[in-house]
Formats: C-alpha cells, structure tokens, sequence
C-alpha cells in the first residue's frame, strides 16, 4: 500500500486500463453496477427512514430515537431469543427433511424417485399462509381434522395435538420451508462425484458409514446454504406466526414489529425499517458465517474433469422402504395439505365434513377462475413473470455468484453482502422502500408490469444466488483452466464449460424463483396497477375478501400449471446435456 | 288510447324538464370523462365483488371503466399518500373508513365535491370535507347456530363473560389490530366509562382466542373452531348465505366505522372520478351494495339480514396515532398477561 502511493499517476491509470481490458472485469463491473443499484437504492431510502422522524417524502429531522425505540427495550431481545430458537427449529427440521428427501430420490434406487422429485416442489408455489391455514384446519384443538378423526376412533377426550403451540409452529414454518432447502441440497446432490463415496465402499465403509462420512461433509456447503436461507425467512416470516402465535399467545420479533410498527395506524416507517434493519444484521452475520464455512472452496470441489455420472445407490430390498419413507414425508408436506386445500375449493364455506358434506360440493369455485377474464389476465401477467422474471434472476445469480466464488476481485464479498441487504427486510417494509424508490424514478416504470420484475429480482436474488453457489463451489478449476489453456475466452469458456456444469444448481435456482414469482405479493402490492394485475394481488385480495374457496382453487390451478411448467423445463435440461 | 298517449307525453315532458338539468349535467360530465381516457382508478378496502357489481352497472351506464386496486385500509393510505408525496398519484377516488380519510384529508390529498347524489344522504352522515358517510360497517357477536343454540347464545355484551363461553371466545387481537383497538377504545359510548373499564378487564380474563384480523375471527365462527366471535355483522349474512349456520346477536346498539368515497385532488381523471362518485352514491349503487350485505345510509335501505332495520349504529370513537399507541400499551397489559 505504501508502495503504491509512490507511484506515478500514470501507473495507476495503466492498471485501471488492464483492469478494464479482462471481460470478467468487466462482467464485474456491469452485474456491481445492477446489484449495488438494485439494491441499494430502494435500501437507502430504508435507512435514511429509520434515522428520520418524518416519513418518507415528508422532510424531517436526523433522529437515533427509533433505534433507542426498537432495541433499548428489554422486550426486543427477550423475543429475538424466542424467534432464534423458532428459526433454528424450523430451518433445521426443513433440512434434515429436505436431506432425507433428496438423498432417496437423487442417490438411491427407490422407486417413483422421479415423481417424489417433482412433488417436493409443491409447496413452494402455494403461498404460505394457505399452508399455515391448512394445517390449523388439520392439527387444531378443538376440531382439527385428525385430531377429530383420532377422538372420534379411540373415544378420547380430547385430541393429542396441539397446532397452538412453539413446536408446532416450528412444525408447520419447517413443512414450508422445507422445498426450498430440498431444491438447493438435490441440485448440489446431483452435481457431486460419486468417485470418494465409491472409494470409502471399497475401503470397506459401510453405506450408512459412507453418507456420514463422505456425503454429509461434501453437502457441507448446500447444507448451509439451505440452513441460512430458511433461518432468516423463518425470523423475517409473519404469515405462520400471525395464524399460529397469535391464537397461541407465542410472541416472536416479527409479532412486535407488527403490532409497533407496520400494523400501528398510521404505519409507522420509520420504526419498521429500523427493526428491518436489526434483521438485516442477523442475515449479514449468517451470511459471514456462511461464506467462512465454505472458505476452502477447493475442498468441496468434487465436479472434476474426470468424466463421471452421478451414480445410485442400490438398496438392495430396502429400497421400498426408502420409498416409503419419501411418501409418508411427501404426505405431510405435500398430500394433507392439499387434501384440505381441496376441500376448501369445493366446499361453499368450510366446515368439519359430515357425510352431508358430500352432498353440498360445489365446483362454483373453479367455475369463477374459468369464467373470470381478470382471472386469465392474472394469470398470463404472472406466468410471463415467472418465465422472464426467473431466467433475468438466473442469469444475474450465475455470473454474481462466478464472480463471489471464482474469482479474487477484491470486492466480491461486499457483492454477496449487497444481494443480501434488500432480502433481510421485512416484505412490507421492503415494499415501502421500493415504492418510493421507484414511484418518482426517471424512467416511468412505476405502476407497470417492469416494476413488479424489478422488486421480484431485488428481493429473490439470494434464492438464486445461494442454489447456483452451491454447485459452482463444487466445479473445480481444472476444466476452466483446461478450456482458457485451449484458447477459449471467458465468455466460451462460462457459456460452454460452466453453465452446463452449474445447470442443477441454475435449474433449481429457477424453479425456486419461478414458483414465488407465479404467487408473490408482499413485494408487489405497492407497486402494480389494477391493469397489470398478477396472481399474488389477485390471491390477497380474495382472502381479504374471505373467499378462502376461490383462494385454494386458484392456489390448486396455479400448482398444477407450476408442476407442468417445471416438467418440462426439467425434460428441456436433460435433453440438453445428452 | 289517444289520451293514454297524451298523458305519456306530458308526463314524459315533466319528466324531462325536472330532471333535465341533471342529465345534461350527467351528460357532460360523462362526455369530459371520456376525453380524459374514459376510464377511473379507485383505490379502496371495499370489498372487491361489491365493487365488481357496482362497476359492471357503472360501465353499464356510463361507458366509463373502472380500475379498482383492493387493499387493507392502512395499505391503501399507505400507497395513497406516498404517490401524493411524490407528485404521482394515480387515483381518482379512495374507497375507505373515516380514521385513514381524515389524516389523508389532513395533508391535502382530497378535493372537495359536492355530488348531487349527496342530497339523499341523512345530513347528519355528510362529513363537511369527505362527503356522504355512504355505509357504516358495524362490528357486534356472531355465533355459530349449529355448535351454540340460539336459546344459549349470549344476549349481550355481558353476557360473553359467562363462565359457559370460556373457551369458546374469538376476536382480533386489540394490541394487534387497528380497528379491534379502536372497538375496544369505543365501549364506554355503549356502557359508560365505569363499566366499560371493567368490561374490558373482564373480558381479557376470559382468555378469548386472538387473532390477526375481524376476518380471521368469522371465519374461525363457520368452522365452528371457535362458535362465538367479535366481528363484522355482516359476516353473518355473507357466510349464512353460502350456508354456513351463523346468526348475530341482538344488540341494541352496536359500534362501528363509516365509509366515504372522496376524490383527489390531483386525480388524473378528474371527470371520470367525478362520474363515479355520483353514481357509486346514487340509488343503483346503494342498493346493489345492501343486497350484498352492506348496511348503507339509505332511508328505508337495508341488508338482507334479519333486524337489520333494528340496529343502532354508534360511531367508534377517532384516535388519532399517539391514541392508537397508548391504547396498544395499555391492552397489551390487561390482554396478553
């Protein structure tokens, strides 16, 4: 450093001009430019919000007094506790969930493997608070569905689970979380060299022996990733906590930025963007610890250029076992829940079926999606977002992520920070931020379907971002260097040598992606115009409207057209690499 | 047949010259809301198939087109009064309660204008500044008939502290929920300040199950999760008639909150906004919303719920931001103990 202060001027321009002359550089320098502005923008006007005492666009005085508010109140930190301990709890039983899932349907020989694959994504497309709800229909105390079932075959007094509770919130917020964490583990899953576990067999390990041993450390970093995502989505989540804590006296951090800040009337801003920022602290640090964890890289990197094929597993008889553990799992994240949500489609009000029930079916519901223009708009505004809105995100993800883990740019870190910031605040708060970012912006995006893409990548870029890293950690660096050696540049070497290899990672990213983006609305709400209207607005509205019937029907169509969409794409990726 | 015919005109001619005046002015304005693009944006918390009849008839009528964004009251001030700061607001007229008009009013954001429709209006629900107070929602008990039998339900406020209803109870949570604070707040215009204090006191020990919003608490009443509810009335009619057993009781006041339609002003389809405002508050609209359930302020108009005609309407108390907060506090104390 001293060195270079010794230096002529014209040395630093000559090394500025190198600098610019390498493509990645370059690459650098334009996907900075988009993340820092996507990012920060809407961010600053979050922060500037939780120093002033004015809302936004209304001028006011530099204040710490919403910090002292927010975090000088004993309250605040006992709930943090509260919110970690449900975190944890919820992150960790979506990944152990989500490891047993996916090391049965990627590694083993169990059958209907391809099925279960597909079906573990289910979840991720319903809105959450539809699967909160359903489960308070299933698991609560007074006439939950199996707890009326249980009573009513073993003549107890009252029904054994109780949904109103710590572990059940923990229960229902893991179920949701858990496709998610599937999607991320399976991608780094079908990416991995089987060459070390085969060598720990024939060196006599056993196949329990090999998985604790070689599987599990190499899915260190998919492990983690998964762990990250769903720890802060859990902290930052108000939807299971407002149908499950609430009933249940539970208190958790988001509950309190509710009721002081973003459910005060009139919302206050300020107060929200500054427990907004104290999440984003959370998810900073895991992010830090994150990247320190996965910080010998070349440790993980199991995809060489030895030609390999991730192998199965054969289990032998215990095959169907294995299948049978993946259903009984599919059962309670995917089949129970979307039994009730049926039910609710087809029943005029829901109520406990009796055998009257039957007779009062109705598919008025799915008559409204059929016969409802606005209905078909939605859903041709919410498919082109998925489709579009994910492959931009995708794209973005991938050479953000070649960047943060390949090269040794200096400011890569701060890269990866910077995808994060818009991610840790709550959706509300970050819509606000959004809104006034872009309501006055130049460019008259506001109000048009450009603007719900811009927030959907703000926001879901980490989604993207932590998939594709997961696998990009495992390509090692000789075939890079192998296709520069041979004279191709960067742009034939990332378009033919590591996209193909980061194709589980990208592929999985973009279902994530595109499944939110056929439902979302936090981000949204604000920014779109009645005639541009996707399907996560048109979903908000009916339930503020209490048509829980048209919700699930929706919520049912929207599955289905979802899984076709991520059939096919998943045929479109196999055929490309044969 | 002749003189049949003479009396058809004149009365035709009558007709003409008493409302003349109005229909060309109808006219007009219709004809100026069509050069401004013919169509409106609403922004509201009405609910959205209500909106839907009264904009399919709008159109019907008008040849106008209506874009309604549906959100929650404090959503829809929320983006409201940031486009206004931002010298981009979209809308035309806001479609919501007294409490979120009067801080938007207070900064501004509403032109006035007097609809001719305002003349059928009880002139003690015209707000000088946000025109008629078209429909009041009113918040009572409703219960579910199948699980609780009407000779059992509660007859009065009072009587939900029976030890019978332990247990049974669901309301939104008042340190959660801006309008179950408001409701609370409001008790000592039905009770007095005395009883109500204690009330309140009371009714926290009952330990009722709280939830996020007056929805979720109906809707846990069809269910029959929890039968008896502190909501909207009206949820009694809109889940009876998909055939969900619930009934309301008889109160003989209930609390509730009105609702007003006034324009921006700086609505980019001034016109337009104008032409909706009369006929959202004119007769067509009025009782295509009663039908719907709504209790709107038309002599003689009511929903199709039993006793409608019967209840009387006490508006809840305004708090203004610093009320809000205290009255959190202080039910945080005496609720969530």
């Amino acid at each position: 450093m001293a060195a270079g202060r010794d230096l002529p001027a014209g040395w630093a321009l000559s090394r500025a001009g190198i600098f610019l002359t390498q493509p990645i550089n370059l690459i650098f320098l334009g996907v900075a430019g988009i993340i820092a502005f996507l990012s920060l923008y809407p961010t600053f006007f979050l922060i500037y919000g939780s120093l002033t005492d004015a809302p936004l666009g209304v001028p006011g005085h530099f204040t710490l007094n919403n910090y002292i508010r927010a975090y000088s109140d004993p309250e605040t930190y006992r709930l943090i506790v509260t919110s970690f301990v449900f975190g944890l709890g919820a992150s960790g039983l979506s990944v152990v969930l989500a490891l047993t899932l996916a090391w049965i349907t990627i590694r083993t020989n169990a059958p209907f493997s391809r099925l279960f694959e597909l079906t573990a994504i289910v979840p991720n497309i319903m809105p959450p608070i539809l699967i909160a709800i359903s489960w308070v229909l299933l698991l609560n105390p007074n006439n939950g569905l199996i707890n009326a079932s249980l009573v009513k075959l073993f003549g107890w007094q009252q029904g054994p689970f109780n949904i109103y509770s710590l572990p059940g919130l923990i229960f229902v917020e893991g179920l949701i979380l858990t496709p998610l964490a599937f999607l991320i583990i399976a991608a780094a899953l079908k990416s991995m060299d089987p060459a070390l576990e085969e060598s720990a067999k024939t060196l006599g390990s056993s196949e329990f022996g090999v998985a604790r041993r070689i599987t599990l450390p190499l899915m260190r970093p998919a492990i983690l990733a998964a762990g990250t995502l769903n720890f802060v989505r859990a902290v930052e989540s108000f939807d299971t906590p407002a149908i499950i804590a609430l009933p249940a006296r539970i208190e958790v951090f988001t509950t309190k930025i509710w009721r002081e800040a973003l459910g005060s009337f009139p919302t206050n801003h300020n107060l929200a963007a500054t427990y907004g920022v104290g999440i984003l602290v959370i998810a900073l640090l895991f992010v830090y610890l994150y990247r320190r964890f996965t910080s010998q890289i070349e440790s993980f990197s199991t995809v060489t250029g030895k030609g390999f094929r991730p192998h199965q597993i054969d289990l032998g008889p215990w095959k169907y076992s294995a299948s049978l553990v993946a259903l009984l799992l599919l059962i309670l994240m995917v089949v129970l829940p979307f039994l009730v949500l049926l039910l609710v489609a087809l029943l005029p009000y829901y109520h406990v079926p009796t055998w009257q029930t039957w007779q009062n079916l109705t598919l008025d519901n799915f008559r409204y999606i059929w016969d409802t223009s606005r209905v078909h708009r939605a859903f041709a505004n919410s498919l082109f977002l998925a489709l579009v809105g994910a492959s931009v995100c995708m794209l973005l993800a991938a050479l953000t992520s070649y960047i943060t883990v390949r090269t040794k740019i200096a400011a890569r870190g701060l890269l990866e920070g910077l995808v994060f910031i818009p991610w840790a605040f709550p959706g509300t708060a970050l819509a606000l931020g959004l809104l006034w970012a872009y309501v006055d912006f130049p460019i008259p995006v506001y109000a048009t379907i450009w603007i719900i893409m811009i927030a959907y990548v703000t926001r879901f870029l980490p989604y993207g971002l932590r998939a594709v890293s997961s696998t990009i950690i495992q390509i090692h660096k000789e075939l890079e260097e192998a296709s520069v050696a041979c004279g191709a540049g960067f742009f034939a070497t990332f378009r033919r040598i590591l996209i193909p290899m980061m194709r589980p990672g990208v592929m999985a990213g973009w279902i994530i992606l595109a499944t939110i983006f056929m439902r979302e609305f936090s981000a949204t709400l604000f920014l779109y115009s009645p005639s541009a209207e996707p399907l996560g607005p048109l979903l908000y509205f009916l339930y503020l409207d209490g048509m829980r019937g048209r919700v699930a029907a929706i919520g049912l169509v929207i599955s289905v057209i979802s899984i076709l969409l991520i059939a096919v794409a998943q045929r479109f990726s196999r055929w490309e690499k044969s | 047949m002749l003189r049949n015919l003479k009396a058809f005109l004149i009365f035709l001619a009558l007709t003409l010259v008493i409302s003349g005046p109005a229909f060309a002015q109808d006219a007009k304005l219709i004809e100026a809301a069509k050069k401004e693009g013919g169509k409106v944006v609403l922004y509201g918390s009405l609910e959205s198939d209500t909106v839907e009849a009264v904009r399919k008839a709008f159109q019907k009528k008008t040849g106008i087109e209506a874009e309604y964004w549906r959100a929650s009251a404090t959503k829809v001030m929320d983006r409201a009064l940031n486009e206004y700061r931002a010298g981009r607001p979209l809308f035309d007229v806001i479609l919501t309660n007294d409490n979120p008009l009067q801080i938007m009013q207070k900064q501004g954001v509403f032109a006035k204008y007097e609809s001719p429709s305002a003349k059928d209006f009880p002139k003690d629900a015209i707000d000088p500044n946000l025109g008629p107070r078209y429909r009041n929602v009113i918040i009572g008990i409703v219960y579910n008939k199948g699980v609780i039998k009407s000779a059992d339900a509660p007859k009065s406020l009072e009587d939900l502290l029976k030890p019978q209803y332990k247990g049974k109870l669901v309301m939104p949570d008042p340190t959660q929920h801006t309008t179950t604070t408001q409701w609370v707040a409001s008790l000592f215009k039905l009770m007095g300040k005395e009883k109500s204090d204690k009330f309140i006191r009371d009714l926290a020990g009952m330990k009722p199950i709280l939830v996020e919003s007056l929805l979720p608490a109906a809707e846990r009443v069809t269910t029959g999760e929890t039968p008896i509810a502190i909501t909207y009335v009206k949820y009694a009619f809109i889940f009876g008639q998909k055939g969900a057993p619930m009934d309301y009781v008889r109160l003989e006041k209930m609390l509730g909150d009105g609702h007003y339609a006034p324009l921006s002003n700086k609505a980019p389809h001034p016109n337009a906004g104008k032409t909706f405002i009369d006929f959202f508050l004119g007769d067509e609209s009025m009782n295509i919303m009663a039908r719907m359930g709504e209790f709107v302020n038309r002599k003689g108009v009511f929903p199709p719920l039993p006793d409608a005609d019967k209840i009387q309407f006490v508006e809840m108390l305004d708090l203004d931001t610093k009320g809000f907060a205290e009255k959190k506090k202080e039910y945080a104390k005496i609720f969530l103990r």
